[in-house]
């Protein structure tokens, strides 16, 4: 459903090049989801914005539901969701308003789109607030209206970036409950985190970043055999210091020559 | 394009700045409630300092003829007022020994000491500032007093005049009453008398207190109306005809209908309005719709959704128009009425117009001019705020757009300046004087009407220009995701030394072409002067290569030298093709007439300037020098074709071309080759010219066949100032104006076909190129990375 292979991403500024992504590639079938972990600046938002199509890779493969993201950015837009760390809600729209408007953007027909509404309001419990204004909304409230536009068009793939960043444990909580019934619905999912337990509760497979370079990958209790690690956090630290170490003898390597 | 989409979005974003505040406020608020309340309260202010109480002190009242009377009862005569209502503002306080001290009996504040002090003391202090004023003038008339002494008096007098209580003291002269009646007795003789025997009624004022001005003001026009009558009656004893009193007979008729004056007002007032309210009505909601998205987070997941770039600017363009267009068109009509009901209270009886509104026709045509001005400035704020990352971010990208539009307007309200061919494609100036025309005068609107077709195409080209640099902006990764970035010098000068690249980046380019300018302008500062007073033509041309090698070449080389890691790659110093190097001096020869045409063409119909006077005395070095040519045309064609090539071509158009897009970094380099001659005539030609040499350039990939059409295009002009080509007037191809060999249809028919053949093929070969780069970079996303870089692979 999705399979990235090779996919590099450099940046160019004033201070010179600066390889975002370096050689990633995976793949995650549907009704799995697959956890990216990985620290902050890793690698991981630029990796999804690739899959959304709003970068472009320098090289390599992205295809999402079987359509390349560079070939036609448009079909691959129409099946995936996204749903990135802050939230993306409009404060002086309403809840309906906001899912009514992307769902147009998204071509559903009329007919469907009221149904669709009412059916997603019910899953999340979003009556209460349905025509309440962003600015009014809490921190819980408009993360579960972010997940109602995420989720309108029914996509095939879904992708969360840090969905859960500066939430409470309690809204933490249902986010994560919500990705799961999705996964349960034989939807594809991406899942990005630098929270271990997460990846613990919710991730089928994982893949742990930094750097721009996938680390190492698989299921949690493949890892844990692989480096002999039964402590997620520091399963994640080990891997972590391991790329460091490999960049610096690749610095000093580079030096020496 | 989906409009499906469009729609959408432009509905939401109109429903979203409905809901703000900040938006109802600029739209509704301000014109609706806050242009006439400040209005209003200014205008009333000024009515109650006007009609104030203004206090006048009269010396020596007793002094003041019978007959005419200037006071009646130690009040005012009110014959000699221009307006009753006048009589209730002045207060006259006077000498006169057996008068109550306040002369004003309707007057509220009558016998009330005035800021703490009586009418004795008023009195007294006017007395003791006439005393000052006398020793004034007796010491300026004996000469006594060095200037210094008499600068100190006048200093003192005038702190004491400010702290009198005075507005206007009136000093009548001892004997003043006699003096008028021998006056009069020596007129009714016949007899002159002696001058000096007349004495001076003196008026002292302080300009620099509003009060006292204002005051000035009506003594002035009662004292000059009770003059009027003296002289009136002095010529009645003389039995003088009264008409003798003004043997000038001078009569100032006002031709000037009520609604011209009105077309006048509204002429300066709405145009400049109409263009600060539309970038007004842009400035807020463009801010929101670009930066604020950014802000906020929504930016990304708009972009996620299927609505292509194109629409999402559009939707946002369409929002803002209409905001910008719902600003003017509110402010306009908020300030026009409030204008209209100020100028009928304001002013005395005579000078109180009644404004009426602009006639139809005229306020079509400001909606017509009002909608690709919007436009205009909708597509830059939101292509500026999209920039931006934040708003506060956005308000410092837009200030200065707002400056430069606020001095556009003020260029357009200076008297006289009025549409021309030349402005009628300036941006903003072209709007603004053809409303400007339109409304002052109907009768000439058939005249301005041959402006309408260039001012709006060319309205509609800038604000088609500036919607898609929007959309542009919103395919750009680097501006949609753009992190905060610190700027740090030492950070920055590190990078620029350590990671270079073969060619120069874009910013370098374009900080290549600022210095170029710079220099330039000290060029025009210092070596212009040079060459006018040059007394030899050596010096001329030896000041000329001066120019060129250390302002245009020199910065070029040095930049390249230190930016870049191969001096080869930017000044693109390859061994071009013999086929390139042929187009590129035919080129040359084909070009030349075409230019000189359209140059001379757009100087004969007054859109260019003609060329100044140091072009002259090239000229003249061209046609009768006693240099050798090969020196002339060392100067004039070598230096510059290899000088301004290596800068242009070279260092500019490597450093543009950088980012991918070859039509884009031709076009702006051949725009900045032509800003930088400075002379419109050459500037005009430059860009021209600069579009085909930077297309050779790019074709060839080689700088050589560029320098070779430069060279041969500049020899063959001067050539062709020089009148150096033998070439006989036929008639046909060929014809002689003004002692200048010019260019027939036919030719001109010619070298353009030769022109655009040879410019197609080029276009045709890169377009090739291109589509066989984009194929091989198309290659590399169907297989993993390796190791090298994707730049690298291209």
């Amino acid at each position: 459903m999705i399979r990235v292979q090779g996919l590099t991403k450099e940046f160019h500024d004033f201070t010179g090049v600066f390889r975002a992504l370096d050689n990633v590639s995976f793949s995650v079938p549907p009704g799995e989801i697959y956890g990216l972990l990985g620290p902050n600046g890793a690698g991981k938002t630029t990796c999804l914005r690739i899959l959304s199509t709003v970068l472009k890779p320098s090289c390599g493969v992205a295809e999402v539901a079987g359509t390349n993201v560079m070939h036609d950015a448009a079909a691959v837009r129409s099946k995936i969701g996204f749903m990135s760390c802050n939230t993306g809600i409009y404060d002086r729209m309403t809840a309906r308003e906001m899912v009514e408007y992307f769902g147009r953007l998204y071509g559903i027909p009329e007919d469907r789109l009221q149904p669709r509404i009412e059916e997603i309001f019910d899953v999340l419990n979003m009556h209460e607030i349905r025509d309440r204004l962003g600015s009014k909304m809490s921190t819980g409230m408009r993360q579960k209206v972010s997940i109602a536009r995420t989720i309108v068009h029914d996509p095939t793939v879904i992708i969360f970036d840090e969905p859960t960043s500066g939430l409470d444990v309690l809204v933490a909580r249902n986010v994560l409950d919500a990705v799961d019934s999705l996964r349960d619905q034989g939807k594809c999912i991406i899942f990005s985190t630098h929270i271990m337990r997460e990846v613990e509760k919710l991730c089928d497979r994982i893949a742990v970043i930094h750097k721009g370079q996938i680390v190492d990958e698989g299921t949690l209790p493949e890892l844990a055999d692989r480096h002999e690690q039964p402590d997620v956090e520091e399963l994640f630290f080990d891997l972590i210091k391991k790329r460091e170490n490999d960049l610096k003898q690749q610095n000093l390597a580079e030096q020496v020559v | 394009m989906a409009w499906k989409n469009v729609s959408l979005i432009f509905l939401r974003e109109v429903k979203d700045q409905l809901r703000d505040r900040r938006t109802l406020f600029m739209i509704t608020i301000m014109p609706v409630l806050v242009y006439p309340m400040l209005g209003m309260g200014a205008m009333n202010m000024m009515l109650t300092f006007n009609k104030q109480l203004r206090t006048v002190v009269v010396l020596n009242a007793d002094e003041l003829p019978d007959s005419p009377a200037l006071l009646v009862d130690g009040s005012v005569n009110n014959q000699w007022l221009n307006d009753d209502a006048d009589v209730k503002s002045i207060r006259v306080v006077t000498d006169l020994p057996d008068e109550q001290p306040v002369t004003d009996a309707e007057s509220p504040e009558k016998n009330e000491p005035r800021r703490g002090l009586t009418d004795a003391q008023l009195v007294s202090n006017g007395e003791q500032l006439a005393k000052k004023f006398q020793s004034l003038l007796n010491s300026t008339d004996t000469d006594e007093m060095t200037d210094a002494q008499l600068s100190a008096i006048q200093s003192r007098l005038s702190q004491q005049f400010s702290e009198s209580g005075i507005q206007v003291l009136v000093i009548i002269p001892e004997g003043y009453a006699a003096s008028i009646a021998r006056l009069k007795t020596e007129t009714a003789r016949a007899d002159a008398g002696n001058e000096s025997d007349l004495p001076v009624l003196h008026v002292l004022k302080n300009s620099a207190d509003d009060k006292s001005s204002v005051a000035f003001a009506r003594v002035r026009d009662l004292l000059q109306n009770w003059e009027s009558a003296l002289r009136a009656e002095t010529f009645a004893a003389a039995s003088l005809r009264p008409e003798l009193q003004h043997p000038a007979r001078l009569r100032w008729v006002e031709i000037a209908q009520g609604e011209e004056v009105a077309a006048n007002i509204w002429s300066k007032m709405f145009p400049a309005l109409m263009v600060i309210m539309t970038l007004t009505g842009a400035f807020y909601p463009a801010i929101d719709l670009g930066a604020g998205e950014k802000e906020r987070g929504t930016m990304e997941t708009l972009l996620i959704s299927p609505a292509k770039r194109i629409e999402l600017v559009f939707g946002k363009f369409l929002t803002v128009m209409m905001f910008s267009i719902g600003t003017a068109l509110m402010n306009l009509l908020s300030m026009g009425l409030t204008g209209q009901h100020m100028a009928s209270v304001l002013g005395g009886a005579e000078t109180r117009l009644n404004l009426e509104f602009p006639g139809f026709e005229s306020l079509i045509w400001l909606l017509i001019l009002l909608i690709p001005l919007a436009a205009l400035f909708s597509a830059l704020c939101l292509a500026l705020a999209t920039f931006a990352k934040s708003t506060k971010e956005g308000q410092y990208y837009l200030t200065p757009l707002l400056m430069v539009v606020l001095g556009l307007t003020l260029f357009c309200l200076m008297p006289g300046v009025e549409i021309t061919p030349l402005y009628s494609v300036v941006p903003v100036v072209n709007v603004a004087l053809l409303l400007k025309g339109m409304l002052l005068s109907t009768s000439q609107s058939g005249d301005l009407l041959m402006y309408a077709v260039p001012v709006l195409v060319s309205s509609i080209g800038y604000s088609a220009l500036a919607i898609w640099w929007a959309i542009d902006l919103y395919n750009s990764e680097g501006v949609l995701f753009r992190e905060a970035e610190k700027f740090d010098v030492r950070q920055w000068f590190v990078s620029l030394t350590r990671d270079k690249e073969p060619v120069p980046a874009i910013p370098e380019a374009v900080f290549c072409f600022l210095i170029i300018m710079m220099l330039q302008f000290v060029a025009m500062n210092y070596l212009k002067p040079d060459i006018n007073a040059a007394d030899s033509d050596r010096q001329i041309l030896r000041t000329l290569v001066i120019q060129q090698l250390t302002m245009i070449a020199c910065p070029a080389i040095f930049m390249a030298l230190i930016l870049t890691t191969s001096l080869k790659a930017t000044l693109r110093l390859r061994m071009p093709s013999l086929t390139s190097m042929i187009m590129g001096v035919s080129l040359a020869f084909f070009v030349h007439p075409l230019s000189i045409e359209l140059s001379g063409f757009m100087v004969e119909r007054g859109i260019l300037p003609p060329p100044p006077p140091e072009i002259s005395r090239v000229s003249e070095i061209l046609s009768g020098s006693s240099l050798p040519a090969v020196m002339i045309l060392g100067v004039l064609a070598v230096t510059p074709a290899v000088c301004e090539e290596i800068a242009f071509r070279g260092f500019i158009l490597s450093g543009l071309a950088r980012g991918g897009r070859l039509k884009v970094a031709v076009i702006v380099s051949s725009m900045m080759f032509g800003i930088v001659h400075m002379i419109p005539q050459q500037a005009f030609n430059a860009a021209l010219v600069g579009l085909v040499i930077g297309l050779l350039a790019v074709h060839s990939r080689s700088l050589f066949p560029a320098i070779a059409f430069h060279l041969c295009s500049n020899t063959i002009a001067s050539l062709h100032a020089g009148n150096g080509f033998g070439l006989q007037p036929d008639g046909v191809f060929f014809s002689e104006v003004e002692g200048q060999l010019r260019y027939e249809t036919p030719t001109l028919l010619l070298c353009g076909i030769a022109v655009s053949v040879v410019i197609a093929r080029m276009i045709r070969d890169l377009k090739a190129e291109q589509k066989e780069k984009h194929r091989t970079a198309m290659k590399s996303f169907e297989r993993p990375a390796q190791n090298e870089s994707f730049a690298a692979e291209i």
